[in-house]
């Protein structure tokens, strides 16, 4: 090689590698004005994942390629209360569903979505875990015991012999509908006697039958399809290492209201990344990440409008009873009354945070939704009030010794309070709470578990006394007490009766007891919330009551602050995007805005 | 050729040793980490505000994958599919070979790894060259500053600096993907551009990290053979200057191979950090998947991968080195 080559040959290939990028930019603004990018919050792209949503880490889009028969609309009142999806209507008995599918369904090889495909999809919903669950948890599983085609468009599902799943609406109109074409081959012929053998009253044939199912549901879920077969407003196109785009489908059922022609989703392992794309305005809609108020100025200052609507969740402090002075409920209301709540919720939670107030295990709304007026006023809101503190302290047997409290048993009160790796949220109002506890004579430091597999590990075995911890989780109430009174506090199913157990083991890390006492009654929390998930929401009212006043009186957790789902779209390609207050359609994915007429390209 | 051979052997049997070593090491360390996937797989379907008996059901096929077999039976197992060239399948990923997951991560490593290195490698030998020839002026200095300067940054930093820098301040480098998703992938020039441009930020940090370390161990290596007799001679018998900088260059690069060949595999491992910061989907963004949902196998297997590619870079770096110094090969 001579000099000049020497020379040349680097600057040619950067010439190159300049022209080659000029050309990819220049393709990519071709297309513009009708790609719709976003980001899947609950679905993250997983690279060389397959395109299948029986895949734990499957690249598949609700929404927009992935359809069910329904999106819930998260209904605290009405758990059944669900947008027309493949389904355009049902009609419920005790033990039944009717659903008259959409006319024009179609999947997107152009031919017609039909009963059959409904009876391969709740088959293969079967197969993957569903047939397991109810043995021993505090909620009913799927129990679809058979699937009858009525004509070409209606098909019934009957809830298998003896159910009174009061939840069968809404996981049948839940479940994802996959084609029989591509799925079909993967579930075997005699499956529906395998279902019915897995529900019947012989334990050992019963026993070899769900074996038999999750055999098949292995078989399921580990399958890549080479193409998507979808009858959601798009299909996948391609999906890249850390993106997928998905055209739009034009054999969808209601496609003149879709009008992006394209949906580009981008992948993200962090906050950061979602902010960013934010940020430089490339994202139309954003899903919810928790937020500090500086990068949600930026956010602001880039053209992304806010949109929040209600998140069921709430962070809270929990609490392993079995661990001296936390079993004692006046120790906890004590602490209650020590944390400020709103100064707490400034910091830890400023953008999508709103600091509890009425502490009943749910989040505001459903508290104010369930009990009456009159009930929710009477309510203790543990409002700041450090004299109150020390008089429920001192008549336990606290004593103080200067400025430190000190246990019955004389020596000094000190608090670890735990929390997670990457939860920053949490960190940072640990570290307030952190303070207020030292203040007011407890000292009190925040400590950090490496990530939460760890935590979760940890916490269950009961080596925390004091953490950070999720609770009022869904819309129903029935979920919300599960997460206090279920298998993490050792209640379980057994039969048709709820047992209790505790100890190294056993799972029941917060270790409260079995009943409490209110106004002079027993309240059987366990037995309470097993019986919610059984009832129609009219029938769970005075039970939710009890559930609510007795937790705002033991304090198995302190609840801090409830979430708010902040999101956010941007108007420079888009318009007619979901205002504040259509929670409904908020709580679901930008798909499912698109098939109700919302989101429309800017002309 | 019969003693390189013999060599060559010898090389791979105490390779194959430590590829064991590590891989019981690493078996006992992945299921030493507290949590089990399905756990993780139902905590992470609650949060996302799935139905209990949904996030149930789903977590219920997670575990399926999970064996439950006391763990030395699952170690020889493993040892068992290992020798039949099986990493077993992914938990996570319901099933799926973990040699396909591997597969389909890696180019995304092994590109920007070496393109990195070898850009960083090229720069920094060329100016450690000229640093240590220049010694005494303005320019050898700033050389030496800047590679003073590089070696000293740390990645992360560095990493955030450029993401910030070329991507959100300017906007003019992509990340968080490895081309652009609405171009057809294939040998057309708007994707292998889109590749190019994609590669840039990661690639950038592997070079600027490393380019410090070369540039320092070139100069002090051209240094110290500057002083050597056989310069003195040369120049003494009027060889051309270009002829003695060929003499020059040849024996102070030589221990530079073997840190060139060690470097490949470190490297691998520093993956992980950069490949998050910019949301490259590398085997670093897939380790840490792995780790994030307990996947045995899968941690497993990026684990080994990793540890693999340091074993044969070094096996490939005292072969070279024998290759290129004769001194070596009559040893």
């Amino acid at each position: 090689m001579n000099r000049h080559t020497w020379v040349t040959a680097p600057v040619a290939a950067l010439a190159v590698t300049a022209m080659l990028a000029a050309c990819s930019t220049d393709n990519k603004a071709a297309d513009g004005g009708a790609v719709y990018t976003t980001i899947s919050g609950t679905n993250p792209i997983t690279a060389g994942a397959p395109m299948n949503p029986f895949n734990a880490s499957g690249n598949y889009f609700l929404g927009y390629n992935t359809m069910q028969l329904g999106f819930d609309k998260l209904n605290p009142a009405d758990p059944n209360d669900f947008f027309p999806g493949l389904a355009k209507s049902w009609t419920a008995t005790p033990t039944s569903l009717t659903v008259q599918l959409q006319d024009k369904a179609k999947w997107s090889d152009g031919s017609d979505v039909t009963p059959d495909d409904v009876k391969t999809s709740l088959a293969i919903a079967l197969t993957q875990g569903s047939a397991t669950v109810g043995a021993g948890f505090l909620t009913q599983g799927l129990d679809v015991g058979a699937v009858k085609t009525v004509d070409a468009h209606t098909v019934e599902i009957d809830q298998a012999v003896g159910g009174k799943n009061i939840n069968f609406t809404r996981l049948v109109l839940k479940q994802t509908i996959v084609p029989t074409k591509v799925y079909g081959s993967l579930v075997p012929a005699d499956i529906w006697d395998t279902i019915a053998a897995s529900q019947g009253s012989d334990a050992t044939a019963a026993q070899a039958a769900i074996d038999k199912l999750n055999a098949t549901g292995k078989t399921i879920s580990a399958f890549a399809p080479q193409t998507d077969v979808s009858a959601g407003p798009f299909v996948l196109t391609r999906v890249n290492p850390g993106s997928a785009v998905l055209d739009r489908n034009k054999y969808f059922y209601d496609l003149p209201k879709i009008s992006p022609k394209q949906v580009v989703l981008r992948h993200y392992s962090g906050n950061e990344q979602i902010w960013g794309y934010m940020k430089n305005g490339e994202l139309d809609s954003a899903p919810y990440t928790s937020i500090p108020t500086n990068v949600l100025d930026e956010i602001l200052k880039a053209g992304n409008k806010r949109v929040d609507s209600l998140h069921y969740v709430n962070a809270a402090i929990a609490f392993n009873e079995s661990v001296a002075p936390y079993d004692k409920t006046a120790v906890r209301q004590a602490l209650a009354y020590v944390i400020d709540r709103k100064a707490v919720t400034k910091v830890g939670e400023p953008v999508g945070g709103t600091a509890s107030t009425h502490l009943t295990g749910m989040i505001e709304q459903a508290t104010a939704n369930w009990l009456t007026p009159d009930q929710v006023n009477a309510l203790n809101p543990y409002e700041p009030d450090t004299a109150k503190a020390e008089t429920l302290l001192k008549g336990v047997g606290f004593t103080k010794n200067g400025d430190q409290w000190m246990l019955p048993d004389g020596k000094p009160w000190t608090i670890t309070l735990q929390t997670v790796n990457g939860f920053s949220d949490w960190i940072a109002a640990s570290t307030v709470i952190a303070n207020e506890l030292t203040s007011f004579g407890i000292p009190t430091k925040p400590a950090l578990t490496a990530d939460f597999a760890t935590y979760k590990t940890e916490m269950a075995a009961g080596k925390y006394a004091v953490g950070f911890w999720l609770t009022a989780l869904g819309p129903q109430a029935s979920a919300a007490y599960q997460r206090l009174y279920g298998a993490d506090n050792g209640f379980s199913m057994r039969g048709a009766t709820v047992a209790h157990v505790s100890g190294k083991g056993s799972g029941n890390w917060q270790n409260t007891p079995e009943t409490y006492t209110v106004g002079g009654n027993t309240v059987k929390v366990g037995e309470l919330t097993a019986q919610l998930s059984a009832l129609a929401p009219a029938d769970q009212k005075p039970i939710i009551q009890q559930l609510a006043i007795a937790t705002n009186q033991e304090l198995p957790v302190i609840p801090i602050w409830d979430y708010t789902s902040v999101q956010f779209t941007n108007d420079k390609r888009f318009t007619n995007f979901p205002q504040q207050g259509q929670d409904a359609l908020l709580n679901n994915p930008p798909g499912v805005w698109m098939m109700q007429g919302y989101v429309q390209g800017k002309q | 050729m019969k003693g390189f051979l013999r060599r060559l052997l010898m090389k791979l049997i105490a390779g194959l040793v430590m590829v064991w070593v590590v891989a019981t090491f690493t078996f006992v360390l992945v299921h030493s980490l507290p949590g089990n996937p399905g756990d993780i797989e139902y905590d992470r379907l609650i949060m996302q505000g799935t139905p209990p008996e949904i996030a149930q059901a789903k977590a219920a096929v997670v575990a399926g994958f999970t064996s439950h077999e006391p763990l030395l039976q699952q170690y020889f197992g493993y040892l068992g599919q290992l020798l039949h060239g099986n990493l077993g399948v992914s938990i996570s990923y319901s099933g799926v070979p973990v040699a396909d997951v591997i597969a389909s991560a890696a180019p995304w490593t092994v590109l920007p790894v070496l393109s990195g290195l070898v850009v960083s490698f090229i720069i920094g030998v060329a100016g450690g060259v000229i640093a240590a020839v220049k010694r005494s002026t303005r320019w050898g200095g700033l050389l030496t500053l800047s590679g003073s300067l590089m070696a000293g940054i740390p990645s992360f930093v560095l990493a955030l600096l450029l993401a910030f820098l070329f991507h959100t301040l300017w906007q003019i480098l992509p990340y968080g993907d490895t081309s652009d998703v609405t171009l057809t992938p294939g040998f057309n020039g708007p994707y292998i551009g889109s590749v190019i441009t994609h590669a840039v930020l990661p690639v950038s940090t592997y070079a600027l990290l490393t380019y410090g370390g070369w540039l320092l161990t070139m100069k002090s290596s051209v240094v110290s053979v500057l002083g050597d007799d056989f310069i003195l001679a040369a120049e003494l018998r009027g060889i051309s200057p270009v002829t003695r900088m060929r003499y020059i260059a040849r024996n102070a690069i030589l221990p530079l191979f073997t840190v060139l060949a060690i470097s490949v595999g470190y490297m691998f491992g520093g993956s992980v950090l950069i490949e998050d910061i910019f949301d490259y989907p590398g085997l670093g963004n897939l380790l840490l998947h792995s780790i994030g949902r307990r996947d045995y196998p899968l941690m497993g297997g990026a684990f080994l991968l990793i540890t693999v590619a340091i074993i044969l870079a070094n096996i490939l770096a005292e072969l070279l080195y024998s290759v290129i110094d004769p001194r070596v090969r009559r040893a």
